[in-house]
């Protein structure tokens, strides 16, 4: 009984383990036996229904295949992660901390990975990191301008992207200065979320890289005048504010209410950092269809979120093993999948063999952007708190 | 007299901090923590370099006053003109449900109706001529409007309840009744009456909900981020998520305007002392001026306003029925233009999460009571004052900083993550809380049924058994209600001192609302009022039984 039930596991890992070659097979193979009979707390943002079902789904799937138990322990702010696991560290607990697998990126992954938070490097050892597109997703090694080096997997990919009612934005501005003229022409209809909420902060950079003059400064660490290089941001924002919601008196809190505040009508414009949150909002019939997705021409940031272990995970080996799952063709085939989820794969699809590459094929979905846009990665991420300290100054009083 | 009684009063004495302690020490010990976060120069530095304070801490304090003084004012002038009547009977019976309803779920009620895209502009909008919401702030208002209105609908049914609470006891309400007629007898209005007579006596026992209606209404976090100003938000809501940060230097800056915070409401509790003991000599003259004034018809207004207040509560928990299932509904249309009941789905996938509330807040309400209990049957009455501000600590000090230190607490005693860890620490939230619903009933108790009692020979715990607590079940019930509304609403102290692994309604609410989905978060905060309510309803039921049975009725 034991042995047909291993058999039947070992006949379902197939497709992919094939595909993927562990850098070191044995190894591979002793960590997936151990992680079997393991609970795996994966802590994760659940502000998304379709994220937490589809979670539930890779839970159904870890247990059938690998005889882990995965619970999604639902978290409002992955910054509630980073605290635990801090607290757990100051309080001596390095062994059977409360965390098996984290959510993460960006400013929480660069915080985890200087205080000695995370577990690694683990995830350029996993079988299917063969299958990620280093080379031509770049941020899938590089995170808020920190080098991965295997403290995280990644998971999925991000680029900031814009959305409103096709009935009211007939012609989608696809620059800034187009979304200037926009804004002139309908004033109060867009605006974006207070800073330093992430979105916020993103919508600066976004302004700050299509004004610069030079790019490759931002690039580099901020020096200690920011003044010149951020002229540029400031000059527009001040011709920008004016015409914003609220005259850019005040501010949204977050992307979330600006995404209501777009289904009532009050707003004409919004952002977003998955370029498939329109299209899923319209299958979650809480958008309507008449709902467009755009980028704009010149390129837009994108970056990667991925999945972490903390350092004082208890199955360390069963968190190792869902997040190979998560990076699996079949796994990030079904998170693309715009009925699902529709977050963009980290994958290669050109490293897939044609059946996995199969899953992926799926016909446009309404809402979804029509004409992709270059990737621009983020301006080095010592630039977030001189932009964020200046707007306070400038703006948030 | 006295010296029969003494034994068992001494007896009791010896033991008497032991309730103290057991809440006093976790307490202690959280606070600690929360404020060792606090004692770094840099955090204070950065704090008072913020650009974003003045305002900031301005809006706080100015939102915290404006609710306590109008809450204040309305109740007053609601009882004075109401007392007695069968509308005020009414009213004491629908107390507990307004106050079952939860802050925040209220708060989102209250803004789907004001909002710009919200129920009344879209009313408007034919007759005004809206085809968009109207660039106007109808909800986060940059001084903070919207707010206060919020606090204010909450604040005046908590202290309505609270003055019901003291005229309750059957000899008090004697009392007052002697007071009316004596002073109507002698040409006085029943509201002079209540102006210079009974107020005067009533006030001073109202200190401790006035000062936690200023304390909530200045550091409130939950109704601000759905109601309050944005840019700058208040300080309160700037320390949350200051507190809530990856970075730990951020949490220290938070911490020290969390302490800055609590700073400000301790010193306007001072400076409000201070001034009702300044003013005591005018309001005295004008106490025994003697002079009859006219009973104006404050009636009809009376009527009006207990009827609007009446009308925003339903219409805002109507509209969050209404909302849970409205998919897409653009403005100004009165329909939705799609009409979807995937929330509800979502919750009823979530019913198990439900029973897990339920069970949490029964054990905590019913160790909250316990303590409660046991501080009032062992304590002088003499330590509630000295003991009030460790009571108020849990409410005064902001709750993330509590949770803060309660958490390290927990971590050191390895009980984070465990269904008992989260029972303690609700406890710690939910026994403050019945201390108060208990106290006035509790020390109004006749002392007279005790030396009756003993007189005849009873035991003191047959007379607790058989003739106190049946005599006070009604307070009791009601404190329990409390308690269990308490520790429903928990969300920061359930999230860390449950590692996450123990969902309730409200973090599952709450974590919902962090992706702004509004269908699935109006389906929430209904549940969310739902499980209190029903509580509330079966305290009062019992309450009433009790009374009928018992014979307490004060009419």
């Amino acid at each position: 009984m034991i042995e047909r039930r291993r058999l039947l596991a070992a006949a379902t890992l197939l497709p992919w383990v094939g595909a993927a070659r562990a850098a070191d097979p044995a190894a591979w193979e002793r960590t997936v036996r151990a992680a079997r009979g393991q609970t795996v707390y994966f802590n994760a943002w659940a502000g998304s229904d379709r994220v937490n079902a589809y979670l539930q789904w890779a839970a159904g799937e870890a247990a059938q295949r690998f005889g882990i138990k995965l619970e999604h322990v639902k978290l409002g702010d992955t910054a509630e992660l980073v605290k635990r696991v801090r607290a757990e560290k100051a309080a001596g607990r390095s062994t059977d901390g409360s965390a098996d697998m984290g959510w993460i990126n960006g400013e929480n992954f660069l915080t985890m990975k200087r205080e000695g938070l995370l577990f690694g490097p683990f995830a350029e050892a996993l079988p299917n990191f063969a299958l990620v597109d280093v080379v031509g997703k770049p941020t899938t090694r590089i995170d808020f301008s920190e080098p991965v080096e295997g403290y995280e997997a990644a998971w999925g990919m991000a680029q900031f992207t814009f959305y409103g009612d096709g009935r009211r934005v007939a012609q989608p501005p696809r620059s800034l200065a187009e979304l200037l003229a926009y804004a002139k022409k309908n004033p109060g209809r867009f605006t974006y979320p207070r800073p330093p909420n992430f979105h916020g902060t993103t919508f600066l950079k976004q302004v700050l890289l299509e004004t610069a003059g030079d790019r490759k400064p931002l690039y580099a660490p901020a020096p200690a005048d920011t003044a010149t290089l951020l002229a540029p941001l400031w000059r527009t924002l001040d011709e920008l504010h004016p015409l914003l919601w609220r005259q850019g008196r005040q501010f949204p809190a977050s992307n979330a209410v600006m995404r209501q505040m777009l289904a009532d009508g009050e707003l004409h414009i919004t952002l977003t950092f998955n370029p498939n949150e329109a299209a899923n909002e319209i299958a979650a019939k809480r958008l309507p269809e008449t709902v467009i997705s755009w980028q704009h021409a010149g390129g837009t940031i994108g970056n990667t979120h991925f999945l972490a272990i903390p350092f004082n995970a208890r199955s360390k080996e069963g968190a190792q093993v869902v997040i190979d799952f998560l990076q699996s063709p079949l796994a990030q085939a079904r998170k693309a999948d715009i009925r699902h989820w529709g977050d963009p794969t980290v994958l290669a699809l050109d490293k897939l063999s044609a059946a996995d590459r199969a899953l992926f094929s799926q016909g446009p979905a309404p809402g979804s952007v029509a004409q992709s846009a270059p990737v621009l990665p983020e301006p080095h991420a010592s630039w977030v708190e001189a932009i964020e300290r200046e707007w306070a100054r400038r703006y948030g009083q | 007299m006295g010296a029969a009684l003494r034994p068992v009063s001494a007896a009791a004495r010896r033991g008497w901090w032991v309730p103290a302690a057991t809440f006093a020490l976790p307490l202690l010990a959280s606070l600690w923590f929360a404020l060792a976060g606090a004692l770094d120069a840099g955090a204070w530095v950065r704090l008072v370099a913020d650009p974003a304070l003045p305002r900031a801490l301005a809006l706080s304090a100015g939102v915290g006053v404006a609710a306590t003084v109008l809450s204040l004012a309305i109740t007053l002038w609601l009882v004075t003109h109401l007392h007695g009547t069968a509308a005020w009977a009414r009213i004491e019976r629908t107390l507990g449900a307004l106050l079952a309803v939860p802050h925040a779920a209220f708060a989102i009620g209250l803004a789907l109706l004001l909002m710009p895209s919200g129920l009344l502009l879209r009313l408007a909008a034919p007759l005004a001529g809206w085809t968009s919401p109207p660039d106007v702030s109808t909800v986060h208002d940059p001084l903070g409007m919207a707010l206060i209105l919020g606090l204010v609908l909450k604040e005046v049914p908590f202290l309505l309840w609270n003055v019901a609470a003291q005229l309750r006891p059957v000899a008090q309400a004697a009392q007052l009744r002697q007071a009316l007629l004596t002073g109507q007898a002698m040409g006085y209005s029943a509201a002079s009456v209540w102006w210079r007579v009974l107020w005067p006596q009533l006030l001073p026992r109202l200190a401790l909900p006035l000062l936690a209606v200023w304390a909530y209404g200045a550091s409130v976090v939950d109704m601000a981020l759905v109601l309050g100003p944005t840019n700058p938000p208040t300080l309160a809501q700037l320390a949350w998520s200051w507190l809530l940060d990856a970075d730990a230097a951020v949490n220290a800056q938070g911490a020290a305007a969390a302490l800055l915070l609590a700073g400000v409401v301790a010193l306007g509790a001072l400076m409000a002392v201070a001034a009702v003991r300044a003013l005591r000599p005018l309001l005295r003259v004008r106490q025994v001026r003697g002079d009859r004034v006219a009973s104006g018809g404050a009636s009809r207004a009376v009527a009006a306003a207990v009827g609007s207040g009446a009308l925003l509560y339903g219409l805002a928990l109507a509209l969050l029925a209404f909302v849970s299932v409205a998919g897409v509904w653009r403005f100004p249309a009165l329909w939705p233009q799609v009409v979807s009941f995937d929330a509800w789905a979502g919750v009823a996938a979530s019913l198990p999460v439900l029973g897990h509330t339920a069970g949490l807040a029964l054990a905590s309400a019913a160790t909250g009571v316990l303590l409660a209990v046991a501080w009032m049957e062992t304590t002088p009455a003499g330590w509630d004052e000295r003991a009030a501000p460790l009571v108020f600590a849990t409410m005064l000090v902001p709750g993330v900083m509590l949770v803060a230190g309660l958490y390290q607490l927990m971590l050191l005693l390895r009980l984070d993550g465990s269904l008992t860890g989260l029972w303690l620490a609700h406890s710690l939230f939910t026994a403050p809380y019945a201390l108060v619903a208990l106290a006035p009933a509790y020390r109004g108790f006749d002392a007279r049924y005790e030396q009756t009692a003993r007189a005849l020979g009873r035991s003191r715990a047959a007379f607790l058994v058989r003739i106190k607590w049946p005599m006070l079940l009604a307070p009791l019930a009601s404190a329990f209600a409390v308690g269990f509304a308490v520790s429903v609403a928990q969300y920061l102290s359930t999230q860390f001192v449950g590692a996450g692994r123990h969902a309730t309604v409200t973090t599952e609410a709450l974590t919902l609302a962090s992706g702004g989905q509004r269908t699935l978060l109006a389906a929430y905060a209904l549940l969310q009022a739902l499980l209190p309510a029903l509580v509330f309803g079966a305290a009062w039921w019992l309450g009433q039984r009790q009374a009928r049975r018992l014979g307490l009725e004060a009419r």
